[in-house]
């Protein structure tokens, strides 16, 4: 990483004294260490080393990206000289510009117990044959097919800009991702499980993955064998941290990218119905949901998959409440649409590697915890389910539209959840539909990992996808893909 | 002897030292260009500049796959050093059964290059404003969209000696112009080589300005049963999906709706007949050789109907008992290492007989007509159970014609039931290959009855 220093602090000078009105430099040197299992038995591992560097400029109002691994000078100056012409060759009518944000000078870095290189090679295949030896154990013909990838990626990055900034980090993200295929009466059913967080091998232990993993396979093997069709139509639903989690990304997370709002990605992920609102109205004034609905995206929670201190524009992270007490309050913003919206950036530009240009994402977006004991969420529910997982989701390219089938989910009925268990119950609801009939949010928290994709090419950031425990009353299920 | 024989060369003597058994290695060198643009601005403009040598690594049964960018000799035995070490330590494979072990040469294949591409980037920012510019002529007020282009070089060597190589050049154009938020079109052109490249960004420029155009007024469409027309674009992400479970391995691991018993069976409609072909003169996934150095060629998939197999690499082709196909990819999982096993390389539908205009006419049932799709997601791969979105113009059809722009729907249904159904094919055949298709497919407009249509409830 020194040369990477020197070549990126070479780089800025180059860039000022030919014709960038702006420039930033981000090396980055990782190692992605993997493995995938298929019944136990090994299908592939292996070690990859990246290291390279992106440049980021702005010239004549436009703007262009280079990236290389090749960090001799002569290949930086003339990636350099590339990325200039690029955004000259743009010709805008108008110029992009960036929030002026403070000059930070500063280190980070996600705490570690145990270093991924530090545990041996077998030790982390060990863990992955004996999770599987124990599902098979446990659940035999009942669970056919598993399938089990491990991947333990950490990074070293150096930013600099042309307007003195510099940020250094170390950062470690452990994953687990388990699909499996259970065999029931009438077919099968599917679930993909991610689990993960910023951390070292320490969080295997830490976080009882083994244990959540089988817990997860009872639910998925109990609702092949057991889940029942059933009509149910208007029912209060209570839903988990993980399809609260969810939600709270694809219906709220989403549509607060600025970006996305005023129309960046309108030929890849889309746009945003916020458009709609913030044409209408004041953040703080419009109304998205039900008081008990606030919603907060915070990178700087310990262990959360997307979790960071300063963003790739060497801004400074922070806690960004998109919605409080249901009312629309923040967006997601980057530099240059921090200057759109003639306010300051909070930090939310990310890029996964060099290769990449940082652009808005969320890190660990979820429904800020009520005061509802988990029991009592079900006290005066006559008939409702309680979703505890879920397999399909998407949502239109304008945030509204959603739709969540559940996996494990139960009967709740006098209070009580039963035994009974319904088989895929459709939420097919608008963005509206699920936060006007939030009326109560429990204390727990559950934090499963997923990867969320945007841009183009696309890029796939870790973030965290959970959150408490939610109450939605009066809910219409949705009709079925027979 | 040119740095790339050498640096090949390198990398399997270094490899052979550390006693692997067999080698792969791929280099692919070469330049990557993408303008993007929004608000009918250019937002920004990359240029990745690729070197990169790919490595395989098998011990026995044990193997493993590497990457080194920006590739030097020290780098290469470092890496292949502790990549050796590492291979010791695995489990072996269930999946791995060798890899191409005869001897083969490889006919010139010089189709898939362009020698124009290396002066594009003169003048691919005046094309792009020029596109944008044709949207907006024909009704568009936005317009957002991306264009990639770029060369490279690929060169392999095996330990079994094969040696090869093959420069290519691409192209993709995809532009997406609005009238309003929810008023919007979408134009998609690919190509190996640049020929009338300003004259076809202009046409899919008025082509997603004119579907705009048309989707002004839409309103919420009702839930329920529906035949469905899919343009080539949502045609290629939804049966795309079907044509992604044509390979052993996922069927193996659930991820495929397709099961062995199906093969030999009419499971599509008779008109259905699709094959992957990597010798395309104009297809991005064209390639004489695949990464093992099987040669490349036709394989038949589907054939009115009927399942004829599946796509397969020397490990497959082994552990099935069926011929090699020549479609070894390095293969993930979206995330972690790669390992060898089957990937498509262009799938072309066969065209059927009718125009677009022709098979809207036929329409006795309401219809829906979608024209672009996005997020498809299962509920049971193996069940085939999923649902996608419309996304830009989507129109209903009665008695002919299309009556009115609808919006809001989603299309739930089940990919076996679709295959059966496909009621009509059109002749309009076209490439496709953008964010939602990763696989280059080559499709018409296709017709399917009796699709089950959804809303949300509140």
């Amino acid at each position: 990483m020194e040369n990477g220093k020197d070549i990126a602090d070479f780089a800025v000078n180059y860039g000022v004294s030919h014709g960038a009105s702006y420039i930033e430099a981000r090396v980055v040197d990782s190692r992605d260490e993997s493995y995938a299992t298929r019944n136990g038995v090994i299908l592939s591992g292996g070690i990859t080393y990246s290291s390279g560097i992106a440049i980021r400029v702005l010239a004549n109002g436009g703007m262009g990206f280079c990236s290389t691994a090749d960090l001799t000078k002569n290949t930086i100056e003339d990636v350099i000289e590339d990325a200039i012409k690029l955004a000259k060759a743009s010709k805008r009518k108008t110029p992009i510009s960036f929030s002026e944000e403070k000059v930070v000078q500063a280190k980070w870095k996600t705490p570690v117990k145990i270093k991924f290189e530090d545990v041996s090679i077998e030790e982390k295949q060990k863990f992955m044959i004996d999770i599987d030896k124990i599902l098979n154990k446990e659940f035999r013909f009942k669970l056919p097919t598993r399938t089990f990838i491990l991947d333990l990626y950490s990074d070293e990055k150096y930013i600099v800009n042309s307007e003195g900034s510099k940020v250094e980090s170390e950062n470690s993200i452990i994953s687990t991702i388990s699909f499996n295929t259970a065999k029931g009466k009438t077919g099968g059913e599917q679930r993909m499980l991610n689990l993960g967080g910023a951390s070292g091998w320490e969080w295997i232990e830490e976080e009882n993955v083994v244990e959540k993993i089988l817990d997860d396979n009872k639910g998925l093997v109990k609702a092949a064998r057991n889940a029942i069709e059933t009509n149910l139509k208007e029912v209060d639903v209570v839903i988990s941290g993980e399809v609260a989690g969810i939600m709270a990304h694809e219906n709220v997370g989403h549509p607060s990218e600025a970006d996305r709002i005023l129309g960046r990605e309108g030929a890849q992920a889309g746009e945003s119905f916020y458009l709609d609102l913030i044409q209408k109205g004041n953040l703080g004034d419009i109304k998205m949901g039900s008081d008990e609905v606030t919603i907060i995206d915070d990178p700087t929670r310990p262990g959360n998959s997307g979790f960071y201190l300063y963003d790739d524009e060497c801004v400074k992270a922070h806690p960004r409440y998109l919605i409080k007490k249901g009312m629309l309050n923040e967006l997601l913003l980057n530099r240059e649409y921090a200057s759109r919206f003639n306010t300051q950036s909070n930090a939310a530009a990310r890029a996964i590697n060099y290769k990449r240009e940082p652009i808005i994402r969320m890190a660990n977006t979820h429904f800020v915890p009520g005061d509802f004991a988990f029991e009592e969420l079900f006290e005066d529910i006559k008939t409702g389910i309680y979703m505890k997982s879920f397999t399909e989701w998407n949502i239109d390219d304008r945030r509204f539209q959603s739709k969540y089938v559940g996996l494990e989910v139960y009967l709740i009925e006098n209070g009580e959840i039963t035994d009974t268990m319904i088989r895929r119950p459709i939420l097919e609801l608008t963005t509206f539909g699920i936060l006007g009939n939030v009326d109560a949010v429990s204390k727990d928290f559950n934090s499963p990992h997923g990867y969320c994709g945007k841009g183009e090419p696309s890029q796939g950031v870790p973030v965290w996808l959970g959150g408490p425990h939610v109450r939605l009353r009066n809910i219409n299920l949705g009709g079925k893909n027979k | 002897m040119s740095e790339n024989e050498n640096f090949l060369k390198i990398a399997i003597e270094i490899a052979q030292k550390e006693n692997v058994d067999e080698v792969i290695a791929q280099r692919i060198k070469g330049k990557t260009y993408q303008i993007r643009f929004s608000n009918s601005l250019i937002d920004n403009s990359k240029i990745w500049n690729n070197d990169i040598l790919e490595l395989f690594l098998a011990k026995g049964k044990r193997t493993t796959q590497i990457d080194i960018e920006a590739p030097t000799p020290t780098k290469i035995r470092s890496t292949i050093i502790e990549a050796s070490k590492f291979l010791l330590k695995l489990p072996e494979s269930f999946l791995y059964n060798g890899m191409e072990s005869s001897l083969y040469t490889y006919k010139k294949f010089d189709q898939i290059f362009d020698p124009k591409i290396m002066n594009f980037s003169e003048k691919a920012p005046e094309l792009v404003n020029a596109a944008i510019q044709t949207s907006l002529e024909s009704g568009a007020k936005k317009v957002a969209g991306v264009l990639y282009f770029g060369y490279s070089k690929t060169d392999l060597l095996t330990s079994y000696g094969n040696e090869g190589s093959y420069d290519g050049s691409y192209y993709r154009f995809t532009i997406r112009s609005f009238v309003d938020a929810e008023s919007s079109g979408q134009g998609i052109v690919c190509s190996r080589n640049l020929s009338g490249v300003e004259k076809k960004f202009m046409q899919a420029g008025v082509k997603a300005g004119e579907i705009a155009k048309m989707a002004v007024g839409g309103t919420q469409g009702h839930p329920g049963k529906y035949d469905v027309i899919m343009s080539p674009t949502v045609a290629a992400n939804v049966l795309g999906q079907v044509f992604d479970g044509v390979n052993p391995l996922k069927i193996m691991i659930g991820m495929s709706p397709l099961k062995n018993e199906h093969l030999g069976k009419q499971i599509a409609s008779e008109d259905f007949t699709v094959v992957d072909n990597a010798l395309l003169d104009n297809g991005l996934g064209s390639r004489p050789f695949d990464v093992e150095g099987t040669p490349t060629g036709k394989t038949p998939i589907f054939t009115n109907g009927i399942l004829e197999g599946l796509l397969q690499n020397t490990s497959t082709s082994k552990m099935e008992q069926v011929e090699n196909t020549g479609n070894s990819i390095f293969f993930d999982f979206g995330i972690g290492s790669k390992f060898l096993a089957p990937g498509p390389s262009n799938i072309v539908i066969s065209g059927g007989n009718y125009t677009l205009e022709e098979i809207i006419a036929e329409c006795k049932k309401p219809t829906i007509y979608l024209t672009s799709n996005w997020y498809t997601r299962f509920t049971n791969m193996m069940d085939g159970l999923f649902s996608t979105i419309p996304r830009d113009g989507m129109f209903l059809i009665e008695n002919g014609e299309i009556k009115k722009p609808v919006r809001k729907l989603r299309l739930s249904d089940n990919l076996l039931r679709i295959c059966s159904n496909i009621s009509a094919i059109g002749k309009d055949v076209q490439q496709i290959y953008w964010w939602e298709v990763k696989t280059p497919t080559f499709l018409p407009t296709i017709k399917v009855d009796n699709c089950t249509i959804t809303a949300a409830t509140q």
